[in-house]
């Protein structure tokens, strides 16, 4: 005992119990914990009882719930334009040019910025006789007002603008630091070799960024489907249910109707689907595969 | 003779001169090209602070101009004199500090712990605990809030900081990093510890750690971030509203007091304004650290 005590093993595990506790307790557990959940009509209001799959049956005639899925999944479609304009960018702010710096750290500052003032911000710019309507009808790209946030056709799109216009500068220092991986002389060699810029892209630059691609596309959708914030403070899900996404409604499910079984039953639903997406995308990018520790 | 020479010996230079200038002007063009979409870029992630800057330096009967005002027609602090007597902002600061420090001191202690033995240590159970926490960044675990919650209440830590911070304390990103730049420390180091009698607390504590502060610099930089801008958790275990961080005192700020759109603006540089000129001091160390935390 006493030489256990005094062995490696032993100061291995006390160094890592507290570290190894919490997640035990706040990530482990949750993910062990929401399935037994989901099997009972858990509340705070009354008591608890085994209802099966009960919840799972619910939740697939929740047209609610139904439609939050769907926009989450049309919130996806913003992860594309994030890569493309993301490594352009990251191209641009790669030129060796005076003042490249102060141009790559002013891109970054809607990064570190909260997110509820992102949002407040962009809710004032594009509210009626705003900033955006005022230049717009002034340019004359558009003739009269738009309700950006309050038209049911358009909000969720506004909303998905603002997740990307936030996030933009962050995939951009990722995709930064992949060019700045790839090494010149593969370049210079090729130019030796008579290769057009356009080859250059095709055959160098976008094979060697593509484990960034991988990592960047998997940890954007990750995001989108989990967008929160700047749905909650701007339109909280409306007009009607335009931009009710799925975290919301889970949300409101759970924390505003403390309906707790249901809730997780909902949550374990989107987090296969969040699953099934990420192995698409693997299987797109088979020969990809970056670790990012 | 000595003209022909002569011409002879200058003939190439006009041409190649001529060159050198096409050559020199493209070059200027493109950069020209380069920082008009390098200025567009940055008006467009610039241009909306600037004109909540703007705005929050207008006098009142400016905002509600019709057509809105872009550009203040003078400089006033009116809003922020206001907003600051009114609001508390010093509470909401010191809360937001509060909750920034500790969740800070937390990540980078219990990361460094824990990374610690998984890079340097040999010992049974080690695949076991490596496995463990690659298989959480697997497995989404969407519901994680609803459980959080009832494990904040089952604590008792419902409405108070650390309850606030716990489900974010400790990171496998922060982890993995932490064990990563343990690897590249000698050995020879743990080595001259043991040789002069130390415990394996102290070897970390006073010998290890100080190598590796770039890293503690990152993890930090993250989590300040994180922490600083945290709004949704906090609102959930926090019931007094006097607890509240600046983000969550903001989206208050705003349902109260909607129609006094210059003290909201001003309210809100407040807020962004510490974790931005935190960003500008240290945004050498924050990108390289982001950038080696992904190259890994």
């Amino acid at each position: 005992m006493i030489k256990w005590l005094r062995s490696e093993s032993f100061t291995a595990w006390a160094f890592m119990t507290p570290g190894l506790l919490l997640l035990a307790v706040f990530v482990f557990w949750p993910i062990i914990y929401s399935i037994p959940l989901a099997l009972t009509d858990y509340s705070v209001i009354s008591d608890t009882h085994y209802v099966g799959l009960a919840n799972f049956e619910a939740a697939f005639k929740d047209r609610n719930f139904l439609i939050s899925v769907w926009n989450s999944l049309v919130y996806v479609l913003i992860v594309p334009f994030l890569q493309i304009f993301s490594i352009l960018m990251a191209v641009l702010v790669n030129s060796r040019i005076p003042a490249i710096k102060i141009f790559r750290t002013t891109y970054y500052i809607p990064v570190v910025t909260s997110m509820v003032a992102v949002a407040l911000i962009w809710s004032w710019l594009l509210g009626n006789n705003s900033v955006v309507n005022y230049l717009l009808i002034k340019v004359g790209i558009i003739s009269r007002e738009i309700h950006w946030l309050s038209d049911s056709n358009l909000a969720l799109y506004v909303l998905m603008f603002i997740t990307m216009w936030k996030g933009l500068g962050y995939y951009m220092m990722l995709y930064l630091a992949g060019l700045q991986n790839i090494p010149q002389d593969l370049y210079e060699a090729a130019r030796v070799d008579g290769a057009s810029r356009w080859r250059l892209i095709v055959h160098i630059t976008l094979p060697l960024l593509r484990p960034y691609i991988l990592f960047c596309t998997l940890i954007s959708l990750m995001a989108a489907i989990r967008v929160f914030d700047e749905v909650y403070v701007l339109t909280k899900g409306g007009p009607g249910t335009a931009t009710l996404t799925s975290s919301l409604y889970i949300f409101q499910k759970g924390m505003e109707q403390f309906n707790f079984g249901y809730a997780s039953a909902l949550g374990l639903i989107v987090g296969a689907v969040i699953g099934v997406l990420s192995i698409i995308v693997f299987r797109f990018n088979r020969k990809g595969g970056v670790n990012p520790y | 003779m000595t003209l022909q020479n002569d011409q002879k010996l200058h003939s190439p230079l006009p041409k190649n001169k001529n060159s050198r200038i096409t050559r020199s002007l493209g070059r200027m063009v493109r950069m020209m090209v380069i920082y008009v979409l390098l200025v567009l870029l940055a008006l467009f992630l610039m241009g909306p602070f600037l004109w909540l800057l703007s705005v929050s330096l207008m006098p009142g009967r400016n905002i509600f101009s019709s057509p809105p005002a872009i550009f203040p027609t003078f400089i006033d602090f009116d809003n922020y004199v206001q907003v600051w007597q009114f609001m508390n902002f010093p509470k909401y600061i010191l809360n937001t500090v509060i909750i920034t420090v500790l969740g800070v001191v937390l990540n980078v202690i219990l990361a460094s712990l824990t990374g610690y033995p998984l890079a340097v240590f040999h010992f049974k159970g080690k695949n076991l605990v490596f496995t463990l926490l690659i298989a959480t960044m697997i497995i989404p675990s969407y519901t994680a809030f609803i459980v959080h919650y009832l494990t904040i209440q089952g604590l008792h830590l419902g409405n108070t900081y650390l309850g606030v911070v716990l489900p974010g304390a400790v990171s496998v990103f922060n982890i993995f990093l932490m064990r990563q730049t343990f690897i590249h420390i000698p050995t020879d180091v743990r080595d001259s510890g043991k040789m002069d009698g130390a415990s394996e607390f102290r070897i970390w504590w006073q010998l290890v750690l100080p190598l590796v502060k770039p890293a503690l610099a990152v993890i930090s930089l993250l989590e300040a971030m994180s922490f600083w801008n945290s709004f949704l958790w906090p609102i959930v275990i926090l019931n007094d509203t006097e607890l509240y961080p600046l983000a969550a005192a903001l989206t208050y700020l705003n349902g109260q007091f909607a129609y006094n759109f210059g003290w909201i603006a001003a309210g809100t540089m407040i807020s962004v304004l510490p974790i931005i000129i935190l960003f500008l001091f240290t945004q050498r160390y924050y990108m390289e650290g982001l950038a080696g935390a992904v190259k890994g």
